[in-house]
């Protein structure tokens, strides 16, 4: 499996998406001159923007690399000569899935350290009320990561069972946009607002709601850019979420495409 | 043990809007160890599906099959075979070496031998120089002869190709021919496709016929050229010094000669008129038109 991981990393590695990514993450650069525009707060915003430029690019990763990349295996007829290795379905998955997941990993470690950079210099220029907590911004940045690799885990189950990339990108940004909503959503239902609200459709919020991922739990933003501290909880909770719910994603994908036949 | 063994394989396809395509037929068929054998028949015979069914790209419909007595479901079953899919392609982003190294470094090969082994195969097929390339830049000929030279990386036991000499010149087919024989001479199996029936007459020990699914006849390559002898083209010089060539029934071939003797002709030569297995091919394929 080592083997498949390698050779998907170099593949990644030779893409073009990844030269495109180099490219935007050059934006990096310009935040400690906008967040000075601000003349106030500038340290909060240089935060704000840093993270969300961060995010941003990984959101773009994941769907580019995790909703293309079996695609394209299969699209080029690589399956052909690949699988027909003495290689099982499964260590040709996941070890696809293992090299997405590090290739995050690693861009979330240089652009990360890029933006405490950026953040850096911007709190210099006009230093905080606040001192700016890193270990929240460590934190918050590692939650972000958690949460993409869970995308790139549906990406792959929209990737096992479509022979087309449509399916895979355009479902992975649905449980994005999903995803993010999912809380607010079955807040809402569940409010006193709501009561007009048939029982029926709170059901089915409700069903959906434990079905979807919920990626509020990985956004840990606001202590990140006010130094609110955070708890044991807010931590190892959304951990604990995530290993359960991508292994869970990772399985039923490999027993998919164990049955998929390589036309 | 057999190399290779189909036991009552069939496959249907379900096709979209309910269409369903009888790809395979029952076909039962046992290839033994050190034999060449040829998988004879036009397009869409079943020859593609027999193969991907062997090494595990997709499941049969009924019946099993077996390689090195493995049964094909399970991965082990493909650590003794070198595949060369049809119209092959692979991981284009990396060149012809590091290809051959990814191969070696599946059958679990040392790093020693791989770049032993490596150099070998490069050099045997022609794609030493552009070893440093990578494969997204080579003609559709240096792809084959890659996926042949990937065959042959980790010396497998048997050797399963897929119209093997397609897409190659006359120079890659000589090639391909060559490296047949050397493996049959090394006592290794191979088991390969084709629909040119030269191809089978010239590096195989048995063909098998197939057509629309079902396997039509297995023969040994020696027994149909063989029978196919219907008479004799013989060439003799008549005592007066004028030569003449005679057509000789296969029977009258013994009596020919004597009387020729007797009549102080020499025989400059003989020569078997047979069917070959062009013919043969066709007889089994379409046997109405060829009456
Ligand atoms: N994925 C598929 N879906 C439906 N029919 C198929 C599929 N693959 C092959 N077939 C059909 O199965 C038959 C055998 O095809 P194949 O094994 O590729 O033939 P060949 O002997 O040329 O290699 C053909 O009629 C072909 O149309
Ligand atoms: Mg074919």
């Amino acid at each position: 499996m080592l083997n498949t991981v390698a050779v998907n990393l170099r593949a990644i590695f030779r893409d073009r998406v990844f030269h495109g990514i180099v490219v935007v993450a050059l934006l990096f650069l310009l935040i400690p001159s906008v967040s000075s525009l601000s003349m106030r707060q500038v340290t909060e915003l240089s935060i704000t923007l840093a993270l969300s430029l961060l995010s941003l690019i990984l959101l773009l990763l994941s769907i580019s690399l995790g909703a293309t990349s079996l695609w394209k295996d299969i699209e080029r007829r690589y399956t052909y000569s690949v699988l027909s290795l003495p290689l099982s379905r499964s260590a040709y998955l996941v070890g696809k899935f293992v090299a997405v997941a590090l290739f995050l990993l690693l861009a979330t470690l240089v652009l990360g350290a890029v933006a405490c950079c950026m953040i850096w210099l911007a709190s210099g220029i006009y230093p905080a009320d606040r001192p700016i907590v890193w270990m929240n911004l460590v934190l918050c940045i590692a939650a972000d990561l958690l949460k993409y690799v869970m995308l790139v885990a549906y990406a792959f189950l929209f990737s096992t069972v479509s022979t087309s990339f449509f399916l895979p990108i355009f479902g992975t940004i649905s449980v994005f946009l999903a995803g993010n909503a999912s809380q607010q959503a079955y807040d809402y239902v569940h409010s006193p607002l709501a009561t007009t609200l048939s029982p029926v459709v709170k059901q089915a919020a409700s069903v959906l709601y434990y079905l979807l991922p919920n990626f509020s739990a990985f956004n840990l933003r606001i202590n990140a850019i006010y130094g609110i501290p955070l708890s044991m909880k807010a931590v190892v909770l959304p951990l604990m979420y995530f290993c359960i719910y991508t292994t869970l994603l990772v399985i039923l994908a490999t027993v998919i495409f164990t049955r998929r036949e390589m036309k | 043990m057999h190399a290779i063994e189909f036991d009552k394989l069939s496959k249907v396809f379900q096709g979209k809007k309910k269409v369903t395509v009888n790809a395979l037929n029952s076909l039962s068929l046992q290839v033994d160890q050190g034999e060449v054998f040829g998988f004879l028949g036009p397009n869409g015979a079943g020859k593609s599906t027999s193969i991907k069914i062997l090494l595990g790209l997709i499941g049969s419909t009924a019946g099993t099959a077996r390689i090195m007595g493995v049964d094909v479901t399970e991965k082990t079953a493909r650590s003794q075979v070198g595949f060369l899919p049809e119209n092959p392609s692979f991981y284009d982003f990396l060149t012809g070496e590091e290809y051959l190294r990814f191969v070696g470094k599946s059958f679990n090969m040392s790093a020693a031998d791989i770049s032993v082994r490596g150099s070998e195969v490069l050099n045997r097929l022609d794609l030493w120089e552009a070893r440093k390339r990578p494969i997204r830049g080579y003609s559709k000929g240096m792809v084959q002869r890659l996926g042949l030279a990937q065959t042959l990386i980790h010396d497998p036991a048997v050797y399963v190709l897929d119209e093997p000499m397609s897409g190659l010149d006359p120079i890659g087919r000589a090639l391909v021919k060559d490296i047949i024989r050397e493996l049959k001479e090394r006592g290794k199996t191979v088991f390969f496709s084709t629909h040119i029936t030269a191809d089978v007459e010239a590096v195989c020990d048995r063909v098998g016929v197939i057509n629309k699914g079902v396997l039509l006849a297995v023969d040994t390559v020696s027994g149909v050229l063989e029978r196919g002898v219907e008479g004799y083209t013989v060439r003799l010089f008549k005592p007066d010094g004028a030569s003449e060539e005679c057509v000789v029934a296969k029977a009258d071939l013994q009596d020919f000669i004597e009387k020729s003797i007797a009549q102080r002709c020499s025989i400059e030569r003989v020569e078997p008129k047979r069917k070959d297995m062009e013919a043969f091919f066709l007889e089994m394929v379409s046997p109405k038109q060829t009456s």
